[in-house]
C-alpha cells in the first residue's frame, strides 16, 4: 500500500455524520485589546532560502528585495524531522516534538504495529439510541487534535491580544479558543480522509489502475446520458453503516463536445475542459440530517472516451460537518463574504497529477483557483487587521515545489524535457505569486508593525528512495517470516516480530520493538541504549554503491535532542536524509522491497523530509534579526515578548528580535 | 388571453410601483397586508357573520362546561361531541369567503410568484437556457441558434437532450439591464425571450418571467408576463433559470408562500377588530 492509499482509507468513517451534531455551539468573540505593536506573519511552506535568493538576484521578486534590503533575511532552522506538521508545531507551541508530541505525518500503534495519522483522532458518539436499523447519536462524536502544548494565539488570548490565525498547520480540529481561527493542513475531506478525487471514465484500462487518493468509476453511455454516484460519507445514522451518495446524470450532445450535469437541485453546462466552479452536494443520512459538501467538476474529455473528474468533495464552510473554524461562525462568516472555499487541509490535488487524471495545466489550473481564493481572504483579513497578530498561510508553495521539481532539475530521474519546457517555470511562478502578497502586507504595514515572513523548511529533489526496512532486513535487525514474500506484502505483515529489533514508520521515524511497548517487543531496556546507538551509527556511515553517496546524513536519537514531557513517545530515531535522498513510499506504511536504494521516477519529485540543515526554512523581517541561528521555536518566543508576556519555562525558543 | 394577462399584469405594476426601488421585503409586507385587508374584506361580505358569532359563543360555553363538570365523564364527552358539531358548522359558514377568494388569490399567487421566488442574474453569473420542442420534431436535424443583446453572452453550442425533447444553452450575464435572447429556427424564423441582470449587492424588487409560455390556455395563465409563443412555431416554452430569491430570516431561508401567508394571516388577525369582521 503506498502512502497514499492509505490516505484514502477512510479512517474518520462515519463519526462526521455526529460530530456536528451539536446544536448548541457557542458564539465567542476573539481578544479585544488594542495594541500598539502588531505583528503580522506570512507562512510560505516550503519557501527555499537558496531559490529565494536566486529569483530575488535575478530580480523577479521585488517585495522580497525590499524587504530584505530594509530588514533582515536569515535561514530558519526547522524542526526533526522537517515535515510541516511537526515544524508548524515547533512554530504553534515554541517547542519541539517533545513539547508537542507531533514527531511525524504518520504514527503507529505499537500493539498493532500499524501506521495511524497523527494529527487527529475522530471518535464516533458514545452513548447512542439504536431504533431497528438506525442508530441515533445521543451525545456528539469527538474529533480531538493530538498536538499538545499550548499554541501561541492561547498565550495571547490570556493577555485579551486579538490573533486571527488562518489555516495554520496541525491545528484541526481548531484548538479551543475566542480566537479567530480557521484549520488549514490537517483537514479532512467530508469522507474524513486526506483527500478522494472521483474520476468517471468509459476507458476500461483506466478502471483496472490502482490509484492512491482517488476513485475511478466505470460509467456506460446510454442513449447519450450517463448515471453516476458520487460518493459521500459512512452514514452512521443506521446499522449496516452503508456508504452515502448524490447520484447524477449526465447528458451528453450528441455532436457538440459539451454535457449537461445534473445534480440534485442543480444543473450546469460544461464545454470539454471547463471547470464547474464550487457545487454544492447534499449527502442524504436520515430524513432530517444530511451532510453538506462542496466539489468541483471538470470535464476532461467528452469524446472518443468520455472523462470527468470530481474534486475530493471538501467540508462545506457554510454548513460544515466538523469543525473547522473557532469561532464556529467564522467558516460561515466567510462563506458569506465569498461563497464556498477549500477548506481541505492540503488543497492541491497532487494525487490527480500524480495518477495521470489530471495533467500538469489540468492540475496549475486548479491550484490558481485555490491561490485566487487565498488572495481574496488575505485582502480581506489584511483590510481589517488592526491590532494584535494576523497569520496568514499559503500552501501552494510547498505543494508545486513537490511536483514540480523534477522540471528544474535535470539529473532527476523524472526530468522531461519537453514538460520542463512548458511547466519548469512553475515554481517560479508560485514563487512570484507570493511576492505578490508580500508587496500588499507591505503597502498596509505601518511602523508599528512587525512583519515576519517564514517558511516551515526549504526544499531539495528527491531523486533516490530509502528503504529504510529493508536496509533494517539487510542490516539483521528486522527479520521477515517468508523470504521469498520480500516484497510482496505491506503494513509488516511479512514481518516475524520474534526475530525483529527495530522497525520504520512514517517518512522519518525507527522505534525499536521494545519489550512491554510493543505487542510483540524483542528488545529489553538494558540493551535499548547501545542497540539505538549502534543503529543510528550504522545509518550514518552506510553508503550506497550504485550512487556512491550516503543516504543518510544524521540519524538522531530522539532523547538527545527533543526536550519535554512527551520524548518518551517518540520514535527511537530520526532519520536525517542527505541531499537528494528521501524514504521511500513504501517503507513509511511497512513495505520492506528488496532493493535498497531505488530511483525515484514518480511526479512527485521535490521533497523536504530530508536532514534539517539540509532545507532550512526562510526568515525575513522588517527588523534585524539579533539571533544568529534563528529556529522556528524563537519565533513563538519574539511573539510573546513583543506583548510582554513572560516566556513560559516549557518554551524552548528564544527570542530573536 | 394576452390581453387579459397584460391587463392583470398592468394592474400588479401599479399596485408594486411605491416599492420598486426598495428590497422585496417591503414589497411583500405591503402586499401581505392588502391581501389581509381583502380577505378580511371578503370574509365580512360573503360569510355568515352573525352564524359565526353564536358558533363561536356556544363553542366558549362547551369549553365553560367542560372546565365546570370535569369530574363527570359523560358531560365531559358530550360537551366535546358539541364543539366539534360547532367547529364543523363554523367551517361551513367560511365555506363560501373560501369559494370566492380561491379564483383572486390564485391570480395574486400567480403574479406574486415572478416578483418573489426569483433573483435576477448577477452580471458574471452563469445559468441554463432550456428550449422545449414540440414532440414530432427532430433536435439534430433542426437548425436552431441562439443569439443575444450585448448584455448576455452564449458560451455553449447546443446541447441538445432528445429525451424531452429539450436543448440548452449556457449564457453568462455580462451587463445590467433587461436583454432580449433571441432563438433562430430554420433560418427563417425567430423567437425572443427576455432576461434581466442586476447586481446582487441591494435587492430590489424585481418582476422575472422565468418562461415564456406555449399559447395554451393553462401555462398563458400561469406564465402571464411574456406574450405567449406562436403556435406555428415548433417550440414549447422557452426557460431561463434565475436563482431562487428565497427570504433569510433570523438565519433561516423561507420560501416567499410560507413568508406571504403567514404574514397576511398575521395581518388579517391582527387587523379584525379594527375593521370589525368576525373570523
Ligand atoms: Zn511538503
Amino acid at each position: 500500500m503506498k502512502r497514499r492509499d492509505f490516505l484514502k482509507t477512510a479512517f474518520l468513517s462515519g463519526a462526521i455524520a455526529s460530530a456536528g451534531w451539536d446544536p448548541f455551539r457557542a458564539f465567542t468573540n476573539q481578544g479585544r485589546r488594542d495594541t500598539s505593536q502588531k505583528i503580522l506573519i506570512l507562512g510560505f511552506d516550503g519557501v527555499d532560502p537558496h531559490l529565494l535568493e536566486t529569483f530575488i538576484r535575478q530580480g523577479k521578486l521585488p517585495a522580497f528585495a525590499k524587504l530584505w534590503q530594509e530588514g533582515d533575511f536569515k535561514p530558519l532552522g526547522t524542526s526533526i524531522p522537517p515535515q510541516s506538521p511537526v515544524a508548524w508545531s515547533n512554530f504553534i507551541t515554541g517547542t519541539d516534538p517533545g513539547g508537542h508530541a507531533i514527531f511525524d505525518f504518520i504514527h503507529r500503534d505499537p500493539q498493532q504495529y500499524l501506521p495511524t495519522f497523527s494529527a487527529s483522532k475522530t471518535e464516533e458518539a458514545k452513548r447512542t439510541l439504536n431504533l431497528g436499523n438506525l442508530v441515533l447519536p445521543l451525545s456528539g462524536g469527538e474529533v480531538t487534535l493530538l498536538r499538545q502544548g499550548k499554541a501561541f494565539w492561547q498565550y495571547l488570548e490570556e493577555y485579551d491580544i486579538p490573533a486571527t490565525v488562518f489555516k495554520i498547520p496541525s491545528n484541526y480540529p481548531p484548538a479551543p479558543s475566542k480566537q479567530r481561527t480557521i484549520s488549514g493542513m490537517g483537514t479532512p475531506d467530508i469522507l474524513g480522509t486526506y483527500g478522494i478525487f472521483n474520476f468517471y471514465t468509459t476507458t476500461a484500462a483506466e478502471v483496472q489502475k490502482d490509484i492512491g487518493g482517488g476513485r475511478i468509476h466505470n460509467v456506460y453511455i446510454i442513449g447519450n446520458q450517463i448515471e453516476a454516484k458520487l460518493p459521500g460519507p459512512i452514514n452512521s445514522f443506521k446499522k449496516d453503516r452503508p456508504e452515502t451518495f448524490v447520484n447524477f446524470k449526465v447528458h451528453i450532445d450528441p455532436v457538440h463536445p459539451v454535457v449537461k450535469i445534473s445534480l440534485p437541485g442543480e444543473e450546469f453546462i460544461l464545454q470539454e475542459g471547463e471547470w464547474s466552479g464550487w457545487k454544492r452536494v447534499e449527502f442524504p443520512l436520515i430524513p432530517t440530517q444530511s451532510v453538506s459538501g462542496i466539489c468541483m467538476f471538470y470535464l476532461k474529455q467528452v469524446r472518443p472516451d468520455f472523462k470527468l473528474y470530481v474534486s475530493p468533495v471538501n467540508i462545506d464552510p457554510a454548513n460544515p460537518a466538523l469543525p473547522i473554524t473557532t469561532p464556529s461562525s467564522y467558516s460561515k462568516e466567510l462563506a458569506e463574504k465569498f461563497g464556498p472555499f477549500f477548506t481541505k487541509g492540503l488543497p492541491a490535488d497532487t494525487s490527480a497529477l500524480d495518477s495521470d487524471i489530471l495533467d500538469e495545466k489540468e492540475f496549475l489550473t486548479q491550484d490558481d483557483f485555490i491561490l485566487a481564493e487565498r488572495n481574496a481572504m488575505f485582502d480581506y483579513e489584511l483590510d481589517r487587521f488592526e491590532s494584535g497578530v494576523l497569520f496568514y498561510y499559503v500552501s501552494s508553495t510547498d505543494q508545486r515545489q513537490h511536483m514540480f521539481w523534477r522540471l528544474i532539475d535535470k539529473n532527476h530521474p523524472s526530468y522531461e524535457p519537453k514538460l520542463a519546457k512548458e511547466f519548469g517555470s512553475a515554481i517560479e511562478k508560485i514563487y512570484t505569486e507570493v511576492d505578490k502578497i508580500l508587496a500588499k502586507a507591505l503597502a498596509k504595514i505601518d511602523k508599528n508593525t512587525t512583519l515576519i515572513v517564514m517558511s516551515d523548511h526549504g526544499f531539495c529533489p528527491f531523486r533516490y528512495s530509502f528503504n529504510l526496512n529493508t536496509w533494517l532486513k539487510e542490516s539483521g535487525y528486522l527479520s521477515l517470516i517468508n523470504e521469498w514474500k520480500q516484497g510482496q506484502e505491506d503494513l509488516f505483515l511479512n514481518v516475524d516480530w520474534h526475530r525483529t529489533k527495530a522497525y520504520a514508520v512514517g517518512l522519518n521515524g525507527l522505534y525499536l520493538n521494545l519489550k512491554g511497548r510493543e505487542a510483540e517487543g524483542i528488545v529489553t531496556e538494558r540493551e535499548k541504549e547501545a542497540l539505538m546507538r549502534e543503529i543510528a551509527h550504522k545509518l550514518e556511515s552506510y553508503i550506497d554503491p550504485t550512487t556512491g553517496k550516503r543516504p543518510i546524513l544524521r540519524a538522531y536519537v530522539t532523547k538527545d535532542v527533543y526536550h519535554g514531557p512527551y520524548t518518551h513517545k517518540a520514535p527511537e530515531i530520526i532519520i536525517g536524509y542527505n541531499h537528494g535522498f528521501r524514504v521511500s513510499w513504501t517503507s513509511p506504511l511497512g513495505g520492506i522491497p528488496k532493493k535498497i536504494v531505488e530511483p525515484n521516477t514518480e511526479k512527485w519529485s521535490g521533497d523536504h523530509c530530508m536532514d534539517p540543515s539540509v532545507i532550512p526554512g526562510i526568515l525575513m523581517t522588517n527588523r534585524p534579526i539579533k539571533h544568529s541561528s534563528p529556529h522556528l521555536y524563537d519565533l513563538t518566543a519574539s511573539i510573546l515578548k513583543t506583548y510582554g508576556i513572560p516566556i513560559p519555562p516549557t518554551m524552548r525558543g528564544k527570542p530573536i528580535f | 388571453m394576452w390581453a387579459f394577462n397584460q391587463a392583470i399584469t398592468w394592474l400588479f405594476k401599479i399596485i408594486f410601483f411605491p416599492w420598486e426601488k426598495l428590497h422585496p421585503w417591503w414589497g411583500m409586507i405591503y402586499i401581505s397586508l392588502l391581501t389581509g385587508l381583502f380577505m378580511l374584506w371578503v370574509f365580512r361580505l360573503t360569510s355568515n357573520q352573525a352564524g359565526i358569532k353564536e358558533v363561536k359563543q356556544q363553542i366558549k360555553a362547551h369549553l365553560l362546561e367542560i372546565r365546570l363538570f370535569k369530574d363527570n365523564m359523560a358531560l365531559t364527552l358530550k360537551a366535546q361531541g358539541r364543539i366539534l358539531l360547532c367547529n364543523l358548522k363554523y367551517i361551513s359558514y367560511s365555506f363560501k369567503p373560501m369559494l370566492v377568494m380561491i379564483l383572486p388569490l390564485l391570480l395574486i399567487l400567480i403574479q406574486l410568484n415572478f416578483r418573489f421566488a426569483y433573483q435576477p442574474l448577477a452580471p458574471g453569473e452563469r445559468t441554463i437556457v432550456k428550449v422545449k420542442v414540440k414532440p414530432g420534431f427532430d433536435l439534430l436535424q433542426m437548425p436552431i441558434s441562439l443569439t443575444s443583446s450585448p448584455g448576455i453572452m452564449v458560451e455553449t453550442p447546443p446541447l441538445r437532450i432528445e429525451e424531452g425533447g429539450e436543448i440548452d444553452w449556457r449564457i453568462r450575464a455580462v451587463q445590467e439591464g433587461h436583454h432580449l435572447l433571441k432563438i433562430k429556427i430554420n433560418n427563417d424564423q425567430e423567437v425572443e425571450k427576455e432576461i434581466f441582470v442586476a447586481a446582487r449587492g441591494a435587492r430590489k424588487l424585481s418582476t422575472l418571467s422565468p418562461l415564456r409560455p406555449p399559447s395554451n390556455f393553462i401555462p398563458s395563465l400561469l406564465y402571464p408576463l411574456e406574450k405567449p409563443i406562436p403556435s406555428d412555431l415548433p417550440l414549447q416554452d422557452i426557460e431561463v433559470i434565475y436563482p431562487s430569491g428565497n427570504f433569510h430570516f433570523l438565519g433561516l431561508s423561507l420560501h416567499w408562500l410560507i413568508v406571504y401567508f403567514l404574514l397576511a394571516i398575521a395581518f388579517g388577525f391582527g387587523l379584525k377588530r379594527i375593521v370589525g369582521v368576525e373570523i
